[in-house]
C-alpha cells in the first residue's frame, strides 16, 4: 500500500481548515471523519445551545461570515450548515462513517487501522477536538445511587432531569449556560464555584470576542507565554450565545444558590469550600485587569474620543453565609451535572507521544513524533487556538511545517 | 498587545529564585516534592502541652533543622486554666494568618512589588454550646473567620488585592481550614 501524503482525522473547523491549506499546497490528503462534516457539533452539543462567539467570529479561511447578523450568535445547526458548505467549497476529501480504532508507527510512516480497513500515511493531522471526553472528579463514585447524574456532553435538555433540585458542579461557559436554562426550567439550581473567569459580554460598545481579537490577545503564541500550562487550563469564560446575563450576579438574579467548589462528597453530604469569597474576587480582579488593558489598548491607538466611555461592572456579590454543605440524601437534590470540564481522547493513538500525566507531547502543535500534528487545544498554539477563527491561522503555520517535512522526505 | 512581566526590583527578603528552581525540581521529579511536616505533642498539666517541632520528610529523605521550635498551648484563666500558652484554635488563626502573609510576601516578591508593612488581624467565631457538647447542631470549630489584611506597598489597592488573592489560591493552611482533610487518630 503506498502511503498518503497526509492523513486528517476530524472534519470539524480544524480539519476542514487544515485540508484547504493542503489542497492549496497540492498536498494529497485524506480526512477520516468518524462521523459527517461537523460531528461533534451536530451529536455532542445540547439542544438549546447557541455559539458564544458572535457570526462574525465563525467564518472559516476564505469563507468569512457574510449573513445578515454579523453581531447575532447562531445556533449549532446553523453553524453545521456552514461547514457542509465550505467542505463542499473546498471539495475537502472525506471519507465519512470512518472511525480511527488505532495508530501505531511502521518504518516511517504511520499505519491507521479503521472500521474501513488500514489507511498508510506519511504525516498525520489530529483534528478531533479539545472536548471529546467530559472530565469528572473521582468523587462522582460517592454520590448516593438514585441520585441522576449527567455532564454537558450527554445533557440535551431541562426535560431529560428528574423533577426537583440541581446540583451543578462548575461554572465556565458549560456551568452557567445550563445553571440559567435548568434552573429556568423550575429545577432549582445550587451551583458549585471554583475557580472561574468572569467576563462581560460587551463592553464600551462591542463584543468582548471583538476586543480579545482588536487587542492582540487571540493572536498570543505559545510561546510568549511565561506558564504555558496555566494559559492552557484557564476556565472558559462564563459567556452564552445571547445577551442573557450568566455571571455569577445574573444568576443568583434567578434565584439560584452558588456555592463554594465541590470540596468532598461524605455520608452522602455535598461538601463545598469556604474559599468562595477569594474565587469570587479573584475573578473579578482578572476581569477588571483585561478591562483596563482594553481602555490602555483604546488610549495607544488613539481611540479614546471614537469609544464610548469605560464601564464599571458591579462587583459580583458573594452570599452572606455561603453554604458549606447539602445532603444529597434528603431528596432536595436529585441530579448532579458535572460541568467540570472536557478533555480531547488519543487513547487510540498508540505512540510514546504522551507525558506522565498522559497529555500529548507537543511544541505549538507539532507532537513529539515525526510528521504529526494536533490542532484545536486550548491555547495549542495560540490563545485562540481552541476557537473557529483561530483555526486558520494554526493551520496555516503546521501545513508549513508539515509540507516541508515531506520535501525533506522525498528528498532523500 | 503583549503581557509584561515585572522586572522591577523589590526586595522583601523573599528568596524567589529557590522558590521558581524548587518548582522546576519537582515538575521533573515528583516525588522530591513529597513531604510529611511532623509535630510531637506532650501534657504537662491540667489543659497545657508543649509541642516540639524538629524534623520533617522532604526531597526524599528525612530532614532535620539546626534548632527545636516549640509552643505551648494552654486554655485562659477565664476556662479555669492557667494561661501558660495561647489556646489551639488561636495557634490555628495565627497559623492561617502567617501562611497568607508569607504568601502575600512571596508574591509581592515574584511580581517586583515593595512592601513597607503586612499586618493583618484574624478572628475567628466560635458558639461554646459546640465544643461543650450543649448543642449537637453547633459545630466545635469556627462558624467564620475573617482575616483583614494592612498593608503599605509601593502598588495600587488592585494590585494589592490582588496580592491577598493570589496568597489566598496557594496557602496551604487556608486549604487545610476551607476544605475537608482526612485525618486519622489511632493509639499506639
Amino acid at each position: 500500500m503506498k502511503p498518503l501524503a497526509t492523513v486528517i482525522v476530524g472534519a470539524g473547523q480544524a480539519g476542514l481548515a487544515m485540508s484547504r491549506e493542503l489542497s492549496g499546497r497540492g498536498v494529497d490528503h485524506l480526512i477520516l471523519e468518524r462521523g459527517a462534516v461537523a460531528n461533534s457539533w451536530r451529536t455532542e452539543r445540547w439542544d438549546s445551545l447557541t455559539l458564544l462567539t458572535p457570526n462574525w467570529a465563525n467564518g472559516l479561511p476564505g469563507a468569512p461570515y457574510e449573513g445578515a447578523e454579523p453581531d447575532g450568535f447562531m445556533p449549532v445547526s446553523e453553524l453545521v450548515e456552514r461547514f457542509e458548505a465550505y467542505a463542499s467549497t473546498i471539495d475537502a476529501p472525506i471519507q465519512d462513517d470512518t472511525t480511527v480504532t488505532n495508530v501505531v508507527r511502521t518504518g516511517s510512516n504511520y499505519r491507521l487501522y479503521t472500521n474501513h480497513g488500514p489507511v498508510l500515511c506519511e504525516t498525520l493531522v489530529l483534528a478531533t477536538g479539545a472536548c471529546n471526553r467530559p472530565k469528572v472528579p473521582a468523587i462522582r463514585s460517592a454520590v448516593p445511587p438514585g441520585l441522576f447524574q449527567t455532564t454537558p456532553l450527554a445533557y440535551r435538555r431541562p426535560s431529560d432531569l428528574p423533577y426537583g433540585g440541581v446540583l451543578i458542579v462548575g461554572a465556565s461557559a458549560s456551568g452557567v449556560q445550563l445553571a440559567r436554562e435548568i434552573h429556568s426550567s423550575g429545577r432549582p439550581v445550587t451551583l458549585a464555584v471554583g475557580n472561574h473567569t468572569r467576563l462581560p459580554r460587551s463592553y464600551r460598545g462591542r463584543d468582548i470576542e471583538w476586543w480579545l481579537n482588536a487587542t492582540g490577545l487571540h493572536d498570543v503564541t505559545f510561546d510568549e507565554i511565561d506558564d504555558l500550562d496555566r494559559a492552557r487550563q484557564t476556565p472558559s469564560g462564563q459567556l452564552i450565545g445571547s445577551h442573557e446575563k450568566v455571571d455569577l450576579n445574573g444568576l443568583q438574579d434567578l434565584g439560584i444558590e452558588v456555592v463554594g467548589r465541590l470540596a468532598d462528597i461524605r455520608d452522602g453530604q455535598a461538601l463545598f469550600s469556604g474559599g468562595l469569597a477569594n474565587a469570587i474576587a479573584s475573578a473579578d480582579l482578572k476581569m477588571n485587569r483585561l478591562l483596563n488593558s482594553i481602555d490602555e489598548w483604546i488610549v495607544a491607538q488613539g481611540l479614546e474620543t471614537e469609544m464610548p466611555a469605560p464601564e464599571v461592572f458591579v462587583q459580583t456579590r458573594v452570599p452572606t453565609v455561603p453554604r458549606l454543605m447539602r445532603s444529597l440524601t434528603d431528596g432536595t437534590i436529585r441530579t448532579v451535572v458535572w460541568a467540570t470540564g472536557y478533555s480531547p481522547d488519543f487513547s487510540w493513538l498508540d505512540l510514546p507521544v504522551f507525558d506522565r500525566r498522559g497529555r500529548l507531547r507537543h511544541y505549538g502543535g507539532v507532537v513529539d513524533a515525526p510528521g504529526l500534528y494536533v490542532m484545536g487545544l486550548p491555547f495549542m498554539r495560540r490563545r485562540k487556538s481552541q476557537q473557529i477563527l483561530g483555526a486558520g491561522d494554526d493551520a496555516a503555520d503546521l501545513a508549513g511545517h508539515l509540507v516541508s517535512k515531506l520535501d525533506r522526505r522525498h528528498a532523500a | 498587545m503583549r503581557v509584561q512581566t515585572e522586572t522591577a526590583t523589590a526586595n522583601n527578603g523573599v528568596n524567589v529564585e529557590a522558590l521558581l528552581d524548587a518548582r522546576a525540581a519537582i515538575t521533573t521529579m515528583p516525588e522530591a516534592g513529597q513531604f510529611t511536616w511532623r509535630a510531637r505533642c506532650e501534657w504537662i498539666d491540667g489543659v497545657q502541652s508543649r509541642s516540639t517541632i524538629e524534623g520533617f520528610f522532604g526531597l526524599g529523605e528525612q530532614q532535620m533543622r539546626k534548632s527545636v521550635h516549640s509552643i505551648d498551648a494552654d486554655h485562659p484563666e477565664q476556662f479555669a486554666a492557667t494561661d501558660a500558652g495561647p489556646t489551639p484554635v488561636e495557634i490555628v488563626l495565627s497559623g492561617l494568618a502567617s501562611c497568607l502573609t508569607a504568601g502575600v510576601a512571596s508574591v509581592a516578591q515574584n511580581r517586583g512589588i515593595q512592601l513597607r508593612k503586612v499586618k493583618a488581624t484574624v478572628e475567628g467565631d466560635m458558639d461554646l454550646a459546640g465544643i461543650l457538647g450543649v448543642d449537637a447542631d453547633v459545630r466545635n470549630g469556627f462558624s467564620a473567620i475573617r482575616v483583614t489584611f494592612d498593608i503599605d506597598a509601593d502598588a495600587t489597592r488592585d494590585e494589592i488585592a490582588a496580592l491577598v488573592a493570589q496568597s489566598q489560591k496557594r496557602s496551604a493552611v487556608f486549604d487545610i481550614i476551607t476544605n475537608p482533610t482526612n485525618v486519622h487518630v489511632a493509639v499506639a
